[in-house]
């Protein structure tokens, strides 16, 4: 499923500018890699809104039959906690990810509190990405046990 | 010499504040349509799906308060504070509200 692809792509992007930003070198140094933080800041959004297109647009259309599988089957779970948390959890993750290129917009070589900033914002993207991946495979885990239950 | 500074730019202060802002009317939202029938209904009712109405109205709200706080200054530190416990905690009160009523 696309939005599951991108949803990684934006987590290992989050991962990518949290370890640039803990190694971007003081003002006094040219060779800065603000411009990867920038990108890498910019992929992470882009990819988090294909995400939540891709993903918003199978949940309204597709996940229906699924719901009413995983209730009746015996980890209804999947979707009482699981879905229903992931689906208002992304648009946290989405929400953080449209602000990551803003954060990453500010001097990040001279200001301090700027990069501590990125680092906050891009740690929660990772580990909020993380956690909804893992309920989508609970998801999943929840149509899979359905199924074999029939 | 120590040129560093701690002054953010003041979209990072106002998309900062519209973040925490949009993340609490997010949380607050879930637990509104759960409890109250008629919310989800409004919200089914508006774009035929409560999450598609969900999403565009924290969205809006993001955008909105953004515009509110565009003035505001901010140290970088309070403002990560203000982040951090923000999207933890209405993070913390979705899955909490669907580990306890889901």
């Amino acid at each position: 499923m696309a939005h599951v692809f991108f949803g990684v792509g934006c987590l290992l992007a989050a991962l990518w500018v949290f370890v640039e930003v803990l190694n971007v070198p003081n003002i006094a140094t040219s060779n800065s890699n603000t411009g990867r933080i920038r990108g890498m800041s910019k992929a992470a959004a882009v990819l988090m809104w294909a995400s939540f297109l891709a993903g918003g647009y199978w949940y309204v259309t597709f996940y229906k039959p699924d719901k009413s599988l995983i209730l009746k089957g015996p980890l209804p779970l999947a979707h009482s906690l699981f879905m229903e948390t992931k689906e208002h959890l992304v648009i946290m993750l989405l929400l953080l990810a449209t602000y990551l290129p803003i954060a990453a917009s500010n001097n990040l070589s001279a200001n301090r509190g700027a990069r501590q900033l990125v680092l906050g914002v891009s740690g929660l993207i990772a580990l909020l990405a993380l956690w909804t991946e893992g309920e989508g495979a609970m998801i999943a885990m929840g149509v899979k046990m359905a199924l074999l239950a029939k | 010499m120590n040129s560093e500074t701690n002054k953010l730019s003041q979209p990072t202060v106002a998309f900062g504040l519209a973040l925490v802002a949009a993340s609490a009317v997010n949380a607050a939202l879930v637990v509104a349509k759960e409890k109250i029938p008629a919310v989800q209904n409004a919200l089914q009712y508006a774009t035929g799906h409560h999450w598609i109405t969900h999403a565009a109205i924290v969205l809006l709200v993001f955008g909105v308060c953004a515009g509110i706080f565009s003035r505001r200054t901010m140290e970088a530190s309070k403002l990560i504070k203000t982040i951090v416990a923000g999207v933890v905690l209405s993070g913390l009160v979705i899955v909490a509200f669907y580990l306890i009523a889901g």
